[in-house]
């Protein structure tokens, strides 16, 4: 027997008799029993009828075989859906408005515990991504700064070994250009040690990764592409594998591209290339390698226990390199989640305590409007019960109704939540990281899912319960009659009073929300970033012939110059200045420094930022003491200094600022472009004192920071910061030809971090400011969507009420009621309870005000609250008083026959 | 004239009303002694019980339909005994079994019964 034919043979003993197979059979005994009356006498039209009678109908008989056979409950089940999908097809409204109810919040809902999810419980794709440390060292004297530190090889083996290590990654981040195009590309590598392929565990998307063996005879010279990076550079090709990338003027081979969800390392640059950490030793020609570590701990290591063993390893470190640690401090293992978690986390947190509300608001919505409407359907109710329903099945019916609503609403909402759970990255990129892939994962959607039914049942079976229970005679003629006000009790309308107090909350929130990113908006920055843009210049430290020609220190600061003053010569460009590291709102690189070789006591620590004089300028930062130094100085990297307000502050008192000399030991030690004459600890002269402009981000307040002529250490990029007349944007082709004037093959550097864009977009980019800014958009519109699910609930209830209570107006009007009281008579339950609901909410709100400001770091602002107070009155007014308006315009003598 | 099943009018005989799931039992003895058509195994309970029993034509079907589903008996189509397309039904190997359980339960349960109510005062 063929397979086909079994699971046929095995479908014919499970599967129902067809319905023609169980009439034919039936019919074969009427006519027996027929045949057997003809031949007892009968006339054949008696016997006929005879057997019909005794005998029933042949095409009700398969009824009794489907009941027989238990399937009569999916048959009915059946008829209550399509019935119910009839009734919502014959009120179009109402089914539109429930199930969007339904969709918005469990859109918004499933959308925001999906982006919680990929953000704050798995945002990263490696094996074991929780085990996985940032070993930073926390300096006592500043606890809320975290530093990493660099390992040499030596010490990495060391950490290998120690017994809470499952295992070490070490990485070191280098600017690169890829050279043999046309152009020299600047790309940001990666050098990674050669586990990575086993500690990252991620499949490649081809080839492979980086292996042991590639450390082989000082590294083997192959790299590994990140995804966007294949993306830009190659279109994708699927044949890369092989192929030649050239790097620095020296040959890799492609062995393996990543895929788009690893996007190593987000927190201190993400790499367009991986390579062996071996090759570091032959092309930097350094004594030791270093590295920076990541930890994998063992499974079942607690942090407190890894602590301890490794703390007493990286103290042996310190003595090794005093130089590279704090006085005071001590070693702690982040779990490489913690900075996003910091960040995001609380953010995060109201988010979803604000679509949480606004889910109880939609389930809320959808229950009040099926108990609008079963009080609209009583009499059909009544009608199927007097002719023989039982109670059962209209609850049956009504809650069959509710339960395709909220599945419908969970549908369109899921679907809906995909394109939700994009919002956010597309409103804010940089407040996630950047490897965090934000999908709708099974445990969400069964959640919603289950959540859909839960509503549904629940808010299905109240008004279902309640409509049942009357009983037929009372209601029939009670219809015929309709002057009688409605019965007194109303329970959507304490529903309408919740979901008026939610709203009430989410609305004084998003206006919380809204406001201190407005008040973020309007803090003074301390300079001036309308159109000024800033642009990037790698120099070819890696083109032999370029790198003779720019060996010292003078040729590089007139190469420099050259190009500064070849852009500041483009029409419509005001003011040019160079800088390094010196992009606000973040800028300069935390380095301690010395007031007056005084060396012992702590250590201060300061941003240190070099810049040319015209820097100020170019931003407008004000000069409130002393000068700025001039173009000779500037020129020669003369040992002077300014300082900014800030600074000023924090040391002066005891000293006139102006009277300081201060040495920065990090500048001199770090890099031989310095000013030969120099000694490495010499004094510079603070000869002014600058306004403060924020360094450490928009809404954090401004640290000292000291200015130095960036001819004292030239390194090998800088920045180029141009003010112009107008928009920048529309003057960068003019500016490119300018600076390839100077250079042909000078490439201006683009993505990543050096990107060519305003001081603007640097803002919007800040990661503080696009959360503010997310915060608000979004809490903005869960309150828009809240108000306006709100309101047509309100609107509907009120609606419903004056369409059953026709009759009764129209003899109240008939009778000579004022029209105004009819109008507060139609309105009056709807407004009274979306009244109790605010007053309610306000009392909720001044609770909830101390909490919100502690998670907002805002004052929960009592404007805002009675502003939300407002809007929502005079919008539940006019959601009362529009269908209540029907009330009065029916003449009385239409209404009275309406019946 | 006479008619399988329950007169409207009055009963030619008492009739016994059967108990709960008795007719599945008779349907399948029915059915044991040669396949039959469904009406034929109308008249067969009737012709042996001496038409004393009251079938309600509702349950009879039902119980039919039941007992196929549990594959205690089979239906086949067939020409019935004046050329008429009939579904004929017949005992399964299973049918036959239950037939054979269910028989001993009813006459163990049938003595017990009797043997109670038969009884005299004076026999306890």
């Amino acid at each position: 027997m063929s397979l086909l034919a079994a699971i046929r043979k095995l479908w014919h003993s499970i599967a129902p008799r067809s319905h023609s197979d169980v009439e034919e059979e039936f019919r074969s005994t009427l006519d027996a029993y027929q045949e057997d009356l003809i031949r007892q006498g009968l006339p054949e039209e008696e016997a006929r009828r005879k057997a019909r009678i005794d005998l029933g109908q042949p095409a009700a008989q398969n009824e009794t075989y489907r009941d027989a056979i238990g399937l009569r409950l999916f048959d009915e089940l059946g008829g209550d859906i399509r019935y119910g999908l009839r009734a919502l097809r014959r009120n179009p409204g109402f089914a539109a408005v429930a199930v969007l109810s339904l969709t918005l919040g469990i859109g918004a809902t499933t959308a925001m515990f999906s982006l919680i999810y990929a953000v704050l419980l798995h945002p990263f794709p490696y094996a074991g991504a929780d085990r996985i440390m940032n070993p930073v060292i926390i300096d006592e004297q500043h606890p809320d700064e975290p530093s990493w530190f660099p390992l040499s090889k030596a010490q990495f083996d060391d950490l290998r070994l120690a017994a809470p290590v499952d295992s070490p990654l070490g990485f070191n981040n280098s600017h690169m250009e890829i050279t043999g195009g046309a152009l020299p590309e600047e790309i940001f590598g990666i050098y990674l040690t050669e586990n990575a392929g086993t500690f990252f565990g991620v499949r490649p998307l081809l080839g492979r990764n980086i292996e042991p063996y590639d450390a082989e005879n000082g590294g083997h010279s192959v790299v590994v592409l990140n995804y966007r990076f294949w993306q830009r550079h190659f279109g994708g090709d699927p044949h890369i594998i092989g192929q030649t990338l050239e790097i620095n003027h020296a040959p890799y081979t492609i062995i393996g591209v990543m895929p788009r969800s690893f996007a190593f390392n987000d927190t201190t640059g993400v790499g367009d290339v991986y390579l062996p950490g071996s090759l570091m030793r032959g092309l930097f020609n350094v004594p030791y390698l270093t590295y920076i570590p990541w930890i994998k701990l063992r499974p079942h290591v607690t942090l407190a226990a890894a602590n301890a063993a490794l703390e007493p390893i990286v103290r042996q470190f310190a003595r090794q390199h005093p130089e590279r640690f704090p006085d005071h401090w001590h070693l702690a293992l982040q779990p490489i989640i913690v900075p996003y978690q910091q960040e995001t986390g609380r953010t995060l947190t109201l988010l979803v305590a604000g679509v949480v509300l606004l889910l109880i608001i939609g389930c809320a919505n959808c229950s009040i409007l099926l108990l609008a409407r079963g009080r609209a359907r009583q009499h059909e109710l009544a009608i199927r019960s007097a002719i023989g329903a039982s109670r059962w099945r209209i609850v049956r019916q009504l809650l069959v109704e509710a339960v395709v609503i909220s599945c419908t609403g969970a549908v369109l909402g899921v679907a809906a939540s995909y394109w939700l759970a994009k919002l956010p990255l597309l409103l804010s990129p940089d407040s996630f990281p950047a490897e965090s892939v934000i999908r709708i994962n099974a445990p969400i959607l069964a959640f919603s899912v289950a959540l859909a039914l839960l509503c549904g049942i629940l808010f299905g079976l109240v008004p279902a319960l309640r409509l049942s229970r009357h009983d037929s005679a009372s209601m029939l003629p009670g219809r015929q009659i309709g002057v009688v006000a409605a019965p007194a009790k109303h329970r959507w309308s304490v529903l309408i009073a919740a979901q008026v107090a939610l709203t009430l909350l989410l609305v004084a929130t998003a206006g919380t929300a809204i406001r201190s990113f407005l008040h973020l908006m309007q803090m003074p920055l301390g300079y001036d970033p309308a159109n000024v843009m800033k642009l990037g210049i790698m120099l070819h430290t890696h083109d032999p012939g370029e790198w003779g020609r720019i060996q010292s220190r003078e040729a590089r600061t007139a190469y420099i110059e050259q190009i500064r003053e070849k852009i500041a010569s483009v029409p419509g460009v005001s003011t040019v200045a160079v800088g390094t590291d010196a992009t606000p709102p973040y800028t300069g690189t935390e380095s301690s420094f010395n007031i007056d070789g005084t060396r012992d006591r702590e250590q201060p620590q300061a941003r240190v930022m070099l810049v040319d004089q015209r820097y100020f300028a170019a931003l407008r930062i004000s000069v409130l003491e002393g000068r700025i130094w001039n173009t000779d100085e500037n020129t020669r990297g003369d040992f002077i200094a300014v300082v900014n307000h800030a600074f000023a502050t924090r040391y002066r008192s005891s000293f006139n600022t102006l009277a300081l000399q201060l040495s920065i030991p990090g500048l001199t030690s770090k890099n031989h472009y310095q000013v030969t004459s120099a000694q490495s600890t010499a004094a510079r002269q603070i000869i002014g004192v600058v306004g403060d402009a924020r360094n450490d981000g928009v809404d954090r307040p401004v640290v000292p920071a000291i200015y130095v002529p960036y001819t004292a250490v030239m390194l090998p990029y800088v920045q180029f910061f141009v003010r112009t007349q107008g928009d920048p944007l529309t003057y960068l082709h003019a500016i490119r030809g300018a600076i390839a004037s100077v250079a042909s093959d000078q490439q201006i550097s683009n993505g990543g971090f050096n990107g060519t864009f305003t001081l603007n977009e640097a803002i919007e980019r800040d990661a503080q400011y696009s959360r503010q800014r997310l915060f608000s958009i979004l809490f903005g519109v869960f309150s828009a969507m809240a108000l306006a699910l709100a309101l047509v609930g309100i609107f509907s209830v009120v609606a419903y009420s004056v369409a059953q209570r026709t009759t009764e107006f129209g003899v109240r009007l008939a009778l000579g009621a004022p029209r105004a009281h009819v109008l507060w008579v139609a309105a009056r339950i709807a407004l009274v309870s979306a009244a109790a609901g605010i007053v309610i909410g306000l009392a909720f709100d001044s609770f909830l005000g101390a909490v919100l400001a502690h998670w907002m770091q805002s004052a929960f602002a009592a404007g805002s609250l009675f502003a939300a107070a407002a809007l929502l009155a005079l919008s539940a007014l006019l959601a009362c008083l529009l269908p209540a308006r029907h009330a009065i315009a029916v003449p009385p003598a239409e209404a009275l026959r309406h019946e | 004239v006479y008619s399988p099943f329950p007169h409207r009018g009055e009963p030619l005989t008492k009739p016994v009303e059967l108990p709960q799931g008795t007719l599945e039992m008779l349907i399948l003895k029915a059915v044991s002694l040669g396949p039959l058509h469904g009406y034929g195994i109308l008249l067969r309970i009737q012709q042996i019980s001496g038409e004393r029993l009251e079938i309600l034509q509702g349950s009879f079907y039902t119980a039919i339909y039941r007992l196929e589903r549990r594959v205690w008996i089979k239906g086949e189509w067939g020409e019935s005994e004046n050329n008429r397309r009939a579904r004929f039904y017949s005992l399964t190997a299973a049918g036959t079994r239950q037939l054979k359980a269910e028989t001993a339960k009813w006459t163990d349960m049938a003595a017990v019964v009797a043997g109670i109510l038969n009884k005299k005062a004076d026999e306890i």
